[in-house]
């Protein structure tokens, strides 16, 4: 009589099958409902020239978008969605609050799956970068009532392995398990968080469930409040009254009318000749609020004291006009601080530069490049 | 009881300042589902929230998701910058006009304004330290916002708090002072914390107290110092001719005349006209204020410095309705000079005084007049009978005081050998006069033309 033995020389035996079937089945009753969004690989980088970042054509989970640091950043993800069950432990969540906001302190969950009913729905072991969406943990009820849908409870698989309670006495593993961590709104699952439609049409799950737009929100006013504070850089001095100079006048100067034959040219109001003095104070614009031309050129038939800015000139430059030459007064220097197109910064137009020239051979070619590409030899096709 | 509280938002303006320069940088993502590369924009947010607000940014629930990249900025240190500490007691005074502003359409004219003396207690200086985290989710994404924000601090770069150009401790500069590249240990090992990287910069910046802000008044007039180049006491101080040397900066070569109730400014090039009796080519007052401030009615006083040298006549001036050549002036009663002689009754020309009318023969004892035109004469044998009832030779010069007494009329006050200025009131119509010793008359006691240096203005 042959020994009692349920390690079968590696075999999968019907001892293991019957106990399978029987823990299957006990996932399929007790169980909690799992949607699966399963891990692709990377999008094709068609663009890249780049060893370190392969451009792959065919698509696989095998991989590596980025060679040098090692890591997938633009994960795509299978359309179809996969329904599985998987049995975990809840237990009390808290929330740390940390400088990026409110963070779940026991996030990290382990749960388990059904290794054949894993490989027979999705065709492979759950894997990390694989999102898991916990149906039965959906929130109905945002503090926000105009939430067009309820906010679903996303997670990314972090590691799997083989759970130890999984291991039956046929010494073969039944069960997966995985740990799984909350998902963020970030450039791996864009994929998923920007495909899938919430609420409305028009709304994606990100829009709905991501800190992003409040954040955004937020630092926009944050901006829109630095920029009141100070418009410009350095100092506003338009609402300054300097006294108009007299000095240097001639009857040439005399502007009154008819009306006015009580003056002399001796009284003549003319506008002051210096703006005042200070740093970063220049703003092109004409003292006490007086009119100011603008152009490339100076106009002609000008009275003494006009001022006129020359956006010829850069920074552009205010000049005034004394009666025998237009004096330079000030350079138009305050600048606009928030970082982009309209801060005119020096270090701004090298950053924000859209210019374009034509070269020898009439191709048109950026102003801006990096030092490292600049000039290096460029493919004719 | 306590001290009155006053918060100027002051680190607030810093911090969100230092925000706003940390705000706007993007990152890249790779070709998506559509094939095309795709920016986003990095949000920053204050990174010490209050537990409660950061619940309701999370829609009190547990499944709304943060968003990565992201980057927090908070205050890890304020601390008192002893090597910058200057002298806590000193007081910066500055002097502003602005323009007029227009409370209806909320614009500054071209027009002057009111004028303010700002007066700046010494700022207290403190260095803020502030820490930038950046939360990423991949190397790639942190290696493309570091360099962009790397090139923006070579090493600092300069703050503003305000634009305001009497706030002297608005200007600043961050520096950036160090980089902890990833708040992860290598290896990591089971450890699944977020990767963030940690910048900290420093800024200097000066906690101000609030300022005193006084409308100002325009000094027309300066006195010199007392003291020499030598810090010997100058003879200007002590010479009768020079005393203390004035100087009219602001008005120069404008004389004033004073007639009945009005002031007019007379160019010195114009003084030939107004001898002439001509005021018509004299200039606006409109046109020697503009520059100084507003000319406000009933409040702007002129000060009419009097030829006696220590007392100054102070009024206050309204515009005339239809002359702009004109201001009307009225003269507070306590500035005018005391008087040096008792007030006399009336003013009276000898030679068409009516006599029945006059009552001359029988007047009150103490009556006064003061007198155009001369009374008898020495060279005269002949008394002049309606003044001699009890005295028979009563003889009086033009402008002399008479006064009457119990022996009759009697010289009280003798013209003609009086060498100093002496100021007297009539009574019958209450003007006060000046008996101007140099020139020999009687002038109303500050009316007539004031020298550049003698008048001012407080507007």
């Amino acid at each position: 009589m042959a020994r009692i033995s349920l390690w079968k020389d590696g075999r999968h035996s019907n001892d293991y099958k019957f106990i399978d079937r029987r823990i299957s089945e006990m996932f399929t009753m007790g169980g909690t409902g799992i949607l699966i969004h399963k891990y692709l690989g990377t999008h094709e980088q068609s663009d890249s020239t780049d060893p370190t970042k392969p451009a792959y054509t065919n698509q696989s989970e095998l991989n590596i978008q980025d060679l040098l640091f090692v890591e997938n950043r633009d994960r795509k993800y299978d359309p179809d969605i996969y329904k599985m069950r998987g049995i975990y432990q809840r237990q009390d969540t808290d929330f740390d609050l940390s400088q990026f906001g409110l963070f779940l302190q026991t996030g990290t969950i382990f749960m388990t799956f059904h290794i054949n009913d894993m490989m027979d729905t999705i065709g492979r072991k759950l894997m990390a970068g694989d999102v898991l969406e916990l149906e039965h943990l959906k929130d109905y009820h945002a503090l926000n009532q105009d939430v067009p849908a309820a906010l679903k409870r996303f997670y990314v698989i972090g590691d799997a392995s083989f759970a130890s309670e999984g291991f039956s006495p046929t010494w073969w593993p039944h069960l997966w398990r995985v740990k799984i961590n909350p998902l963020v709104d970030s450039q791996e699952y864009k994929d998923i968080l920007k495909t899938i439609v919430d609420g409305t049409a028009d709304t994606k799950t990100a829009d709905i469930m991501s800190s992003y737009g409040v954040y955004m929100n937020i630092n926009n006013a944050v901006v829109a409040q630095a920029e009141k504070d100070v418009p410009l850089s350095g100092y506003d001095t338009s609402h300054i009254y300097l006294q108009p100079d007299y000095s240097g006048i001639t009857t040439d100067d005399v502007k009154d009318t008819a009306d006015d034959v009580t003056h002399s040219a001796d009284d003549s109001t003319l506008s002051p000749s210096v703006k005042p003095a200070g740093y970063l104070v220049g703003d092109g614009v004409a003292p006490n609020g007086l009119d100011c031309g603008v152009g490339i050129e100076f106009p002609s038939n000008v009275a003494n004291g006009e001022y006129f800015l020359r956006t010829d000139y850069l920074p552009n430059r205010l000049f005034r006009y004394n009666g025998k030459r237009w004096a330079a007064v000030e350079e138009k220097i305050r600048a606009n601080l928030t970082l982009g197109s309209n801060n005119k910064t020096l270090r701004s137009t090298f950053v924000n530069n859209a210019n374009t020239f034509t070269d020898i051979e009439g191709n048109t070619q950026p102003e801006r490049q990096s030092l490292s590409k600049a000039l290096k030899i460029q493919a004719d096709n | 009881m306590a001290q009155q509280f006053f918060y100027d938002n002051q680190v607030r303006r810093f911090i969100t300042q230092f925000m706003r320069i940390v705000s706007g940088f993007q990152v890249e993502f790779g070709q998506g589902a559509n094939g095309q590369r795709t920016l986003q924009q990095v949000p920053v947010i204050y990174g010490d929230p209050s537990r409660q607000a950061s619940v309701i940014l999370k829609q009190n629930s547990e499944n709304m998701m943060n968003s990565v990249p992201a980057i927090a900025v908070y205050v890890s240190a304020l601390d008192y910058d002893r090597e910058r500490m200057q002298d806590p007691t000193f007081v910066s005074t500055i002097n502003i006009r602005e323009r007029a502003y227009d409370p209806v359409t909320g614009n500054y004219l071209p027009a002057p304004g009111d004028s303010y003396s700002i007066d700046r207690l010494m700022p207290v200086p403190y260095k803020l330290t502030i820490k930038v985290d950046i939360w990423t989710s991949n190397t790639e994404q942190k290696l493309q916002l570091w360099e962009q924000m790397a090139t923006l601090f070579n090493p600092s770069i300069e703050l503003q708090s305000t634009d305001n150009i009497v706030d002297w401790g608005s200007l600043t500069a961050v520096e950036l002072k160090s980089t902890i590249w990833d708040s992860r240990t290598i290896p990591a090992n089971a450890d699944e914390s977020i990767s963030i990287l940690t910048m900290q910069f420093e800024m200097p910046i000066w906690i101000s107290s609030p300022a005193k802000v006084k409308r100002l008044g325009v000094i027309t007039r300066v006195i010199n110092s007392v003291y020499d180049g030598n810090g010997d006491l100058s003879l200007d101080a002590i010479s009768g001719t020079t005393m203390m040397g004035r100087r009219a900066t602001i008005f120069k070569d404008y004389y004033l005349s004073y007639m009945g109730n009005q002031l007019r400014i007379v160019n010195k090039n114009q003084l030939q006209y107004v001898f002439n009796g001509d005021f018509s080519k004299i200039d606006r007052w409109s046109d020697l204020i503009t520059g100084y401030g507003d000319l406000r009615s009933g409040i702007s006083e002129v000060r009419l410095r009097h030829p006696n040298g220590v007392s100054e006549t102070v009024g206050t001036v309204a515009p005339h309705p239809t002359d702009e050549s004109i201001l009307l002036y009225s003269p507070n009663i306590d500035t005018l000079p005391a008087n040096s002689i008792k007030a006399i009754t009336a003013i009276i020309d000898p030679m068409t005084v009516n006599v029945d009318q006059m009552s001359l023969l029988t007047p009150s004892i103490g009556t006064r007049y003061l007198i155009l035109n001369s009374i008898g004469s020495y060279n005269n044998s002949e008394a002049a009978e309606a003044w001699n009832a009890n005295h028979p030779e009563f003889v009086a010069n033009r402008n002399d005081i008479i006064e009457y007494t119990n022996n009759g009329w009697a010289v009280s006050f003798d013209a003609e050998n009086s060498q100093a200025y002496q100021f007297v009131t009539n009574l019958t119509t209450g003007a006060q006069y000046k008996w101007d010793y140099q020139n020999t008359e009687w002038v109303k006691s500050v009316e007539g033309m004031y020298e550049p240096q003698d008048w001012s203005i407080v507007l």
